[in-house]
């Protein structure tokens, strides 16, 4: 499995209604982020992503410092290398699907030091999304543009995936469906996820740590179902 | 209609163009800044920019020749160093145009740019866009529609400029009569029947560019 | 104690009733180069007659517009005969109330702190790049410019660097301002602005007929009122204070 060392320390974010206080470090290949609505989970996010400034943070992937309050050091999100697959999914409407693919894509096939190979064939391949390419995004069920964010996230060649709620609104054999497809992703592109849910099954059947978030505070992390 | 009644249709067709062309990176610049930040000063700038469009025209007519005068804080450098004249100069109606017809610009363009999804900024983002690729590629493009249409009320405007731009321009035949400034002469002079004529096209036109923009703004909103 | 006091009241109103049945408003439509000799007679006037003098002043050639639109005038005081000429035929003046009054000179004028020397027409095409007239089409100050320079042979070659102003003071106001290098007003406005100095009087001899028409406008509410402004404007008294401001008398000094 692919591993990464994603480092969160002295994380402290003041929200409306409580504060965002994290400190710990997350190894799995897939780690779930879980919590009922509100708890912050979000706001995590957008913070690893370097969309959102904390007051105080310290944020390392691997060998690299993306986050560092003290030190005045922030990496700019387009530098980051960090895909985001956000809960309203943010298709670019003005765009094809190819357009939107390709957004992020830089024209070589590029590998995020795990071995992952990001061609844009293979990736359209593992998603089916072949027929669907020239579709505007209106013209796309819920399930179809899941896919379609999924793969312009990974077709940036990330180092770290940050999926928020991706299986929101799918009915169940769709979301398996889903499922599938970010599994297989995973074990194709070697790419680590972070994955938000508040759906306690989606964490067993994905993720290799899940770490629990309540009212912005870790109140557990360890393996799914614990 | 005349080569002179002509002339003055084209004139006042290109430095009306001109004068949007002018306005366009500044205005979406500002309107950008004000829809998507908030600064220091931001209220002061928002009522300096609104003010051409409340003020009579003639008082902002003479804050402009006030200032771009041969020996206005501007006119003089212009004068002295440049040998360029603004006052009593095509310039001069270039500038007049400009200045009261930006505050619609930033307007439309600004409810334009507060209509895209700021998160779809922000993907782009991390997919790895600069700034400038991020507003040239997502926000530009998704805010066409409202500014399009803020550009051509903008125009409109512009063509119909007559308080400020009879101060700093004046009313010189071939060189500085407008559209509106040349059916006010033609009235003054009792020549009645080829002021209307001015009006109808003064009116078609303007017809024309509120209906397009109008057209366009309808087209507003997620697609 | 309350009669004495009811009778003084009576009387206090009888006596302002009486003014007031004679105090009216006249509305005087006036060239704009008559604005400082106006103003002055104007509040002599209203001291010793009680009625209310109210000034427009503009271009000539805008007042008899709207005048001919309807405008509420008592009195047209013009700058030329033309716009005079002008609503006669269309019968817009009370008949026997029109008579020609004062005249002007023209002036060439430049900046108060120019230091370029215009002593003659020839000069004007040498040194001058822009050159202030009042609208040489319609306003008397600047078709009368306009007929100088013709004469001089040098309307064709200046015309290009003509600024035509709304009015005379306008012209006066361009040359101030320094927008204009110089400009042709009459006399009298040069006399009024210190900012200005004349570079040199254009000889009665070299220049256009000026003159200055008066006349009660037709549709008057109050005839015997303006009368009594028109003649009161033709008086010694009044002309000496024209006479102060520069203006000339019609048809000689």
């Amino acid at each position: 499995m692919s591993t990464m060392r994603l480092a969160l320390h002295r994380i402290r974010l003041p929200l409306a209604a409580f504060t965002l206080e994290v400190d710990t470090e997350i190894t799995a290949g897939i780690t779930g982020l879980f919590g009922p609505s509100g708890a912050g989970k979000t706001s995590l996010l957008d913070l690893v992503a370097g969309l959102r400034r904390a007051p105080s943070a310290l944020i390392r992937l691997g060998d690299r410092v993306l986050t560092d309050t003290a030190q005045g050091l922030s990496v700019p999100a387009r530098e980051r290398r960090i895909g985001y697959v956000p809960q309203d999914l943010a298709l670019f409407p003005h765009l094809s699907v190819r357009g939107n693919l390709l957004y992020g894509a830089h024209g070589k096939e590029e590998t995020n030091g795990n071995g992952g190979r990001f061609a844009f064939d293979h990736i359209r391949d593992l998603l089916d999304l072949g027929p669907l390419l020239e579709r505007g995004i209106a013209h796309l069920s819920g399930g179809e543009k899941q896919r379609v964010a999924f793969a312009r996230a990974l077709l940036s060649s990330p180092r770290l995936l940050l999926l928020d709620e991706p299986l929101a609104g799918l009915d169940r054999p769709r979301r398996e469906r889903i499922l599938a497809y970010l599994r297989q992703a995973h074990d194709d592109l070697q790419v680590p996820m972070l994955y938000v849910s508040h759906h306690a099954d989606e964490m067993t059947a994905l993720c290799g740590e899940v770490l629990h978030l309540d009212h912005g505070k870790v109140t557990g992390q360890g393996e799914p179902g614990a | 209609m005349n080569a002179a009644e002509w002339q003055v249709v084209g004139f006042t067709l290109r430095v009306s163009a001109f004068a949007i062309l002018l306005i366009l990176p500044p205005g979406l610049a500002i309107a950008w800044l004000l829809a998507r930040f908030r600064w220091p000063g931001k209220s002061l700038a928002e009522t300096l920019i609104a003010l051409p469009l409340v003020l009579p025209p003639v008082a902002t007519g003479l804050l402009l020749l006030k200032l771009l005068g041969r020996r206005g804080a501007l006119g003089a450098f212009l004068h002295d160093r440049l040998g360029l004249d603004v006052v009593f100069t095509w310039r001069g109606v270039v500038v007049a145009m400009a200045v009261m017809s930006l505050p619609l610009l930033v307007r439309g363009a600004r409810v334009a740019f507060e209509g895209v999804d700021p998160r779809l900024e922000q993907i782009a983002r991390t997919l790895g866009a600069t700034d400038v690729r991020v507003f040239l590629t997502i926000t530009l493009p998704l805010a066409r529609n409202g500014i399009l249409g803020g550009t051509l009320l903008a125009f409109a405007r512009a063509l119909g400029e007559f308080g400020a731009t009879i101060l700093v321009a004046g009313n010189i035949p071939g060189r500085t009569s407008t559209l509106a400034l040349s059916i006010y002469q033609l009235v003054q002079l009792g020549k009645d029947g080829e002021a209307f004529r001015l009006l109808g096209i003064s009116a078609a036109i303007a017809f024309a560019a509120v209906w397009a923009s109008e057209r366009f703004l309808a087209r507003r909103g997620p697609r | 104690m309350r009669k004495s006091f009811a009778i003084l009241l009576i009387l206090t109103l009888a006596s302002g009733g009486a003014r007031l049945a004679t105090a009216a408003e006249l509305q005087v439509f006036a060239a704009a180069s008559l604005s400082d000799a106006l103003q002055e007679l104007a509040a002599g006037y209203e001291k010793s007659s009680g009625d209310k003098i109210l000034l427009n002043l503009a271009a000539s050639s805008t007042l008899a517009r709207q005048i001919q639109e309807g405008a509420p005038a008592d009195l047209f005081l013009s700058a030329d005969e033309e716009k005079m000429d002008g609503l006669e035929k269309r019968h817009l003046l009370l008949a026997g109330t029109r008579r020609s009054v004062l005249s002007n000179t023209l002036v060439v004028v430049v900046s108060a702190d120019s230091t370029v020397k215009i002593a003659a027409p020839a000069d004007l095409v040498a040194k001058v790049r822009v050159l202030a007239l009042a609208e040489p089409q319609s306003v008397p100050a600047g078709i009368y410019a306009k007929h100088y320079l013709k004469a001089q042979k040098l309307w064709d070659r200046l015309i290009d660097r003509v600024v035509p102003t709304e009015n005379v003071r306008a012209a006066l106001a361009a040359v101030e301002a320094g927008n204009a290098d110089a400009g042709i007003v009459y006399k009298t406005d040069a006399g009024n602005s210190r900012k200005v100095r004349i570079a040199y009087e254009v000889a009665r001899s070299e220049g256009p007929k000026i003159s200055y028409p008066f006349a009660v406008v037709a549709n008057t509410q109050q005839p015997d009122a303006a009368r009594r402004f028109l003649t009161f404007l033709e008086s010694p008294a009044a002309l000496e204070v024209f006479r102060k401001y520069g203006f000339l008398l019609a048809g000689g000094s």
